[in-house]
């Protein structure tokens, strides 16, 4: 597995070029986004100045605001495009080479709906799903494949004047893995934080969400795994075959080790791991240098992570009959 | 007032049904697990002639550990032991089957064989399913002794003469056992 020296390295001898070349065309973006950015400020302030004098209402000035603002982000999403999609070939294709040469990076992929929803993580009906920047390949013994995710669903309602107002909740926003297990699957086991699903329990009850019960419950014996999860399995012996006290400790420190909200479920031959983010990764930071080595140094943690997995959970041993 | 009457008369009747089928939904529990870990170990014996074969040839010098586990499995197999008996003559099985992997180290022939990796992957499964079995009936037993010793189920308990059931003690060589996968990492 590298390391940050590693990356430093890196980063030094072979990404340092492209990123000078990306760097020059960030600033030209930059600089024609505040070609059309300051004197868009200088009109909405002569707008505000002239519905101040003229003692209009001020709610008058809104609308060359909100035609600026439709303008600014016209720009915005043409001048960034070519160039996000530049970024992403260069800078994240060359760290997940160079994480492991194995690894195959595509930036438009991503896991399907179909494959999300095998993982019976999620039970909720999904209206809007969107993924990006898909990696997959073999880490040792384990085939893992993984990608970001943006799950949600929508509820409509009317408002005061009898409008359609649709609104959009998040299911799921983050990474979301696929990696082959290393014991036989009998049934299902889910693994859920603890928290969320007791309020995915009383709620799911309450609307009328599509969200099927689950197994049993199933309590196990590490007690600092029990508080920060919610196993939900349809054979008692097999959720305890597949977490074994090992496991229940490794996810746990994983899960101290990324700090976040983690689910997983085994099911067939596969372990499906999501993890929760709130921010866009893999993305370009348009406003940012690209030439500081922390934002690369970010790029690795987040495409490491899959790595970690694999290790972290043990998958390449492959001791119990399943090769 | 004939109302309120009714009522509690149903709360009367209800409780103790109620708290009966708990307790009765908890006995079978128990038994349910119990009878997993049984089909487990027959699996595990089954696996055992076979690995006494694999292995013959090749480990001339561990003679007396493969008489050995051939004895205990009949011993076991012979459906004629207390259940007490039976768990101590699985605790020595446990231990005899580790001797042998562990001695398996010695022979690099033998820890190359194709038949023998495929064995030695079955067993490994079959270890870790008995275990969770195990584990299994560890909680559901003392869901089971929580019900019986616990207010108000225990006075139930005692009318329906149950008792406090024994969980598995998981001997030392077990839990050296889960770390047996280091061993073969090597």
């Amino acid at each position: 597995m590298k390391t940050l020296n590693d990356l430093r390295e890196f980063y030094l001898k072979t990404l340092r070029p492209d990123l000078q070349i990306l760097e020059g065309r960030r600033r030209e973006i930059i600089k024609k986004l505040a070609f059309i950015g300051v004197p868009s400020l200088v009109i909405l302030a002569l707008s505000l100045a002239y519905v101040l004098i003229n003692e209009l209402k001020v709610w008058y000035v809104l609308v060359p605001f909100f035609f600026l603002l439709f303008i600014f982000f016209i720009a915005y999403y043409f001048l960034t495009r070519k160039f996000i999609v530049d970024f992403k070939g260069i800078v994240i294709q060359r760290i997940v080479g160079f994480i492991d040469e194995k690894l195959r990076y595509r930036q438009d992929g991503y896991i399907t709906v179909p494959e999300f929803k095998e993982s019976k993580i999620f039970k909720h009906r999904i209206d809007r799903y969107k993924g990006d920047d898909l990696v997959w390949g073999k880490l040792g013994a384990t085939v893992i494949k993984f990608s970001e995710v943006h799950a949600e669903y929508k509820t409509e309602s009317r408002d005061s004047k009898g409008n359609k107002q649709t609104h959009w909740h998040t299911i799921f926003k983050g990474l979301f893995y696929m990696a082959d297990f290393n014991k036989h699957i009998i049934g299902e086991t889910v693994v859920l934080p603890d928290t969320a699903e007791r309020l995915f329990g009383r709620l799911g009850k309450k609307l009328q969400s599509l969200n099927k019960p689950r197994g049993h419950l199933i309590h196990l014996e590490d007690p600092e795994f029990e508080k920060n999860f919610a196993v939900y399995g349809d054979d008692q012996v097999q959720a305890r075959y597949i977490l074994s006290t090992s496991l229940m400790k490794r996810i746990m420190d994983f899960k101290k080790k990324t700090d976040k909200d983690i689910y997983l479920s085994f099911r067939g031959t596969k372990v499906y791991i999501a993890i929760r983010f709130t921010k866009d990764l893999f993305e370009p930071k348009i406003f940012r240098t690209l030439l500081d080595f922390k934002v690369i140094q970010e790029y690795f943690e987040d495409l490491t992570l899959a790595y970690a997995i694999v290790e972290d959970l043990n998958l390449n041993t492959r001791i119990w009959g399943k090769r | 007032m004939l109302i309120v009457i009714i009522v509690v008369l149903v709360i009367i009747v209800l409780i103790p049904i109620l708290m009966y089928n708990s307790l009765v939904g908890k006995k079978n529990q128990v038994e349910n697990v119990f009878a997993t870990i049984d089909a487990l170990l027959k699996k595990r014996y089954d696996l055992i002639p076979n690995l006494v074969e694999t292995v013959k040839t090749y480990m001339k010098h561990e003679k007396s550990l493969l008489t050995d586990i051939t004895e205990l499995r009949a011993k076991a197999t012979s459906g004629q032991l207390s259940d007490n008996d039976r768990i101590a003559v699985e605790n020595k099985m446990t231990k005899a089957l580790g001797g042998i992997m562990v001695a398996v180290e010695n022979y690099p022939d033998l820890k190359a064989n194709q038949n023998f990796l495929q064995l030695q992957g079955s067993m490994n499964e079959i270890e870790e399913q008995i275990s969770a079995a195990r584990r299994a009936y560890n909680a559901t037993v003392t869901i089971y002794n929580n019900a019986i010793e616990m207010f108000p189920t225990n006075i139930m308990a005692s009318m329906m003469n149950y008792k406090r059931k024994n969980v598995f003690e998981i001997p030392e060589e077990e839990r050296k056992n889960v770390d047996v996968g280091k061993m073969f990492k090597s």
